[in-house]
């Protein structure tokens, strides 16, 4: 949704262990930002939906992100929208505090960004406030619109903006936006540790324009590098910073400016918002919305009944038996996520905050990791196992950014007699059924893999069986989502058993991939660094990137880099889908289309049911 | 009776006390921490470090065992790190939900068990008893998350007779009619699901137990007298035959508070229970911990409201 976060920990199955999802604050989805912001050409409304082929298959591009609109809307109307989750939303209201996604889709109906983005998640001019860089590319002055109003009728103004920053600097803050957006704000690092009263780095120089200077100008910065939350400080001003989450102007009344406002909340279950007449963009069409949190399990049937409209999420594994649900349009989109396979290189030296590449570790020789690709026949995964709405990746940019994903890069192909050729040249010689390593010794990989959702396992034995198939003895563990981070080295403790992992991650809106790949990245868990990435990562980020030619070359010069390396590869890029009402108009899921929550309409009073 | 009271709440203390350490422990030797799924990399590992300092993760596990029962016993069990909510707080506004829906189910089940109970044991062996232990059977077999769905598909879905999820209808205004109405509707299907489950184990009991008391010396010295059939079931059989079951009954409200767990999921229905599971897989130790102390006491105290009622049915029995 509208979050900024870069990089999000996915666990394998969506539906199952939402819970874990949220604890990594999101399940990284992102495909159901019911605002997004204005793109020069919203892709055109295709036939979506199409019925399945002869094989049993779909595929994403059949899907369009954008609802058919049929029939003439209604005046006002009331629409309701299901939360899909097994847990309560948390009720931390306020896009300064909240950490869950479920909070973030209560979020999204009133409240929103300053700043929209385009379809390639760069910053637009036409969001509640606009824009413009200084000649360095170091200083942003931002304005907000005379018509931005809070729901109380306050204005909404760039000392608001401000406090919102000097509320997440505060070493009293207890909520989990501080990050290095924060930290690259003149300033901000001395206000933090409180050896300044303010930051030094943000002026307000009028009611509605504020001016931020950055330590460093990277592309980053115009792709989700700026916090365009305000809070609004005519309410939290005299609080406490530690108090304020748990307030009820968080909790019980949350307050944003965005096109709906809370009328009342039932806490963790239900909200019913009424229209913001007083809204920037205009009124509303809708009198009414009302969210309410559904179980994973009830999803078709509150579907097929009309009980819900609107959906955040659709667990993809159940839409083969249910692509034709009659009063449903089913909207699709590529989800900016990849699974991968990852490979133990060394270490991580907490001591000096870096990756500690271990030149003779286990996994440490390209042909075997090269091999262990090759043996691997992703394309069937994606086919068998999730009807095509996940299919073989190539590279570590997925298409979900379509400006930097290397299409042209085939990534390795599944080919095992070549996976053997390679392991036979490289001296992995079979000794019975399993080869040994070059130096004679016996060689056993332990592979550790997520639980979760009934596809896990069989999965996870799959790509065992294949590797088996290419002579390699690999052993395989099932382990819950904490245990799994925990031992690959999320706290920095590497379990010296693991050699091999699966696992997901969903990335931000923003492309480099530093934060998962680079040399002081603790979540870099393959360990692995060379000179020639950090020269790319660097050069990613640099001012001669604000070219965008210039940055694609760079990235994709990274992306065949890991093709090369391999200290992970992915296997599948996925679907993200999302069942509409047939009475729903001007829906679209997805970033930049163009189409904003204010013109959501309904065709008639009561939903469609699906006939049987 | 009081002293009872008195003298086994006493010995709850130490009870709870080591429940606490025990909880406390196994909590901790949970792999990761509240902070281990935040995997964020835009987000400093020193800035989560500092965190986990300021938490207390980082100290031995006596030191942060003292420093949670020492507030504990005040009342203060901490802060959950999920809902940035004091967890007493937070637990207040589930336990309702909780409570009523228990609530609920107890009166269904008990509404359900004795009738049925009555009549297999006092008709054994006639076409109404293989009905009615037929249905026991299924009661046992079916697993109860099953069987709520399939309650939840015909008479929420298909016959829409029932609200699907939820507490409450979204809107409606605290403290009124409608508010009570809607909560009491909300309930009704999840109680029954529950309830149709649960009644299964306690309709059995009462019938043996019938059909035990039925074969005593003392019933047929009863006939012998010559009291009705009716004077006999009520008096002499029913009454000796619900001892088991209010001997039960204590550890049944323990039972149901645990038991609503996949029932406050597959509806929906904000409760401890979800609460209990969502937070054990975060790693939300405090929320977990105060649940756990919380249902153990419960179970400590269902165990006494057991004998107490026992005392009560059964003259023969007195606690001294």
């Amino acid at each position: 949704m509208k979050r900024k976060r870069l990089f999000l920990p996915l666990i394998l199955a969506l539906m199952v262990m939402l819970a874990a999802c949220t604890s990594g604050g999101g399940n990284g989805n992102g495909g159901n930002d019911p605002a997004p912001s204005e793109g020069e050409n919203s892709p055109a409304p295709t036939e979506s939906a199409k019925p399945p082929e002869d094989d049993g298959l779909y595929s994403i591009e059949d899907f369009s992100n954008v609802k058919k609109n049929e029939g003439e809307p209604i005046e006002g109307g009331s629409l309701t929208f299901g939360l899909v989750s097994d847990t309560p939303f948390e009720g931390t209201l306020n896009f300064n505090f909240y950490s869950g996604d479920p909070d973030s889709q209560v979020l999204g109906w009133f409240d929103e960004g300053l700043l929209t983005w385009d379809k390639n998640y760069v910053y637009t001019n036409d969001g509640a406030a606009t824009y413009e860089v200084s000649e360095d590319g170091r200083t942003f002055t931002f304005t907000i619109r005379d018509n931005v109003n809070w729901h109380d009728g306050k204005p909404v103004t760039a000392e608001d903006w401000l406090f919102a920053h000097e509320v997440i600097g505060d070493p009293k803050y207890d909520g989990p936006r501080y990050d290095s957006n924060f930290t690259n704000i003149v300033g901000m690092t001395e206000y933090h540790e409180g050896k300044a009263d303010t930051i030094s780095g943000i002026e307000v120089l009028n009611e509605k324009q504020l001016k931020i200077t950055y330590v460093q100008s990277t592309p980053s910065l115009l792709t989700g590098g700026v916090w365009s939350y305000p809070l609004a400080k005519h309410i939290f001003g005299n609080m406490p910073v530690d108090k304020i989450s748990s307030s009820p102007e968080v909790r019980e009344k949350p307050i944003g400016f965005g096109p709906f406002k809370v009328e009342s909340i039932v806490p963790g279950e239900s909200v019913v918002y009424s229209k913001n007449t007083d809204y920037w963009r205009g009124e509303p069409a809708l009198d009414e919305v009302v969210l309410k949190v559904i179980n994973p399990t009830t999803v078709i049937q509150q579907l097929e009944s009309g009980s819900v409209d609107l959906v955040d999420s659709f667990p993809v594994d159940q839409y083969p038996d249910n692509a034709d649900m009659s009063n449903v349009e089913f909207l699709g989109n590529i989800d900016r996520a990849y699974t991968y396979i990852g490979f133990k290189l060394g270490k991580w030296d907490a001591e000096a905050g870096k990756v500690a590449p271990d030149p003779n570790a286990k996994m440490g020789d390209v042909n075997l990791r090269k091999a262990m690709w090759h043996a691997v026949d992703n394309d069937q995964v994606g086919k068998r196992f999730y009807h095509g709405l996940r299919w073989n990746a190539t590279t570590l940019i997925p298409p979900s950014h379509p400006e930097y994903h290397d299409a042209s890069n085939p990534g390795l192909a599944y080919d095992p007699e070549l996976a053997k050729k390679i392991l036979d040249e490289a001296g992995y010689k079979l000794n019975g059924d399993y080869r040994t390593k070059p130096d004679g010794s016996e060689l056993v990989i332990h592979f550790i893999s997520m639980t979760g959702g009934d596809i896990a396992e069989p999965l996870a034995r799959y790509y065992v069986q294949s590797w088996q198939a290419i002579g390699l003895n690999v052993q395989l563990e099932m382990v819950e989502f904490n245990t799994f981070y925990d031992r690959v080295g999320a706290n920095g403790e590497d379990d010296p058993k693991v050699d091999v992992y699966q696992g997901a991650w969903g990335v931000g809106i923003d492309v480099d991939p530093a934060g998962l790949y680079g040399r002081d990245a603790i979540y870099n868990f393959p360990r692995y660094a060379s000179e020639e990435q950090d020269k790319l990562l660097a050069a990613g980020i640099s001012a001669e990137a604000f070219d965008v030619k210039k940055r694609q070359d760079i990235y994709k010069q990274w992306q065949q880099l890991m093709v090369e390396e391999i200290p992970v590869f992915p296997t599948l890029y996925r679907a993200v889908l999302a069942p509409v009402n047939k009475r729903v108009l001007n829906y679209a899921i997805g970033d930049g289309t163009g189409i904003y929550l204010h013109q959501l309409a309904v065709s008639q009073d009561k939903p469609f049911v699906a006939e049987k | 009776m009081w002293k009872t009271v008195a003298r086994r709440t006493v010995i709850m203390i130490p009870q709870i006390f080591l429940l606490s350490i025990l909880v406390f422990l196994l909590a901790k030797a949970m792999p990761g921490d509240a902070l281990t799924g935040l995997l964020d990399p835009s987000i400093d590992p020193a800035a989560i470090e500092a965190q986990r300092e300021r938490l207390g993760l980082n100290n031995p596990w006596y030191v942060q065992y003292w420093d949670w029962i020492t507030k504990a016993v005040q009342g203060d069990f901490g802060q959950s790190f999920r809902f940035k909510l004091p967890v007493a707080e937070l637990i207040g506004q589930r336990m309702m939900n909780t409570i009523w829906l228990s609530l609920a189910t107890l009166v269904l089940t008990y509404l359900i068990a004795i009738p049925l109970g009555i009549i297999s044991g006092r008709y054994h062996d006639t076409w109404a008893d293989r009905f009615i232990t037929g249905y026991t059977y299924l009661g046992f077999a079916a697993p109860l998350f099953i069987f709520a769905l399939l309650m939840l598909w015909v008479f929420g879905f298909h016959f829409g007779w029932f609200p699907t999820e939820g507490s409450v209808t979204p809107g409606t205004k605290p403290g009124t009619w409608a508010y009570a109405a809607s909560k009491i509707y909300h309930i009704l299907l999840p109680a029954l699901s529950m309830a149709l489950i649960t009644t299964v184990t306690t309709v059995q009991l009462l019938r043996s137990e019938i059909i035990d008391t039925k074969q005593k010396d003392f019933i047929t010295t009863a006939r012998a007298k010559g009291a009705s059939e009716s004077r006999v079931y009520n008096r002499h059989i029913l009454r000796n035959s619900m001892l088991p079951i209010a001997a039960f009954f204590g550890y049944e409200i323990t039972g149901l508070i645990g038991g609503t767990v996949f029932i406050e999921s597959i509806f929906s229905y904000p409760g401890m229970g979800e609460l209990f599971l969502s937070s054990i897989s975060l790693r939300d130790f405090s929320v977990v911990t105060a649940l756990v102390l919380l249902y153990g006491a419960a179970s400590i105290l269902g165990a006494l409201i057991s004998d107490l009622i026992l005392g009560i049915v059964d003259p023969r029995i007195r606690i001294k």
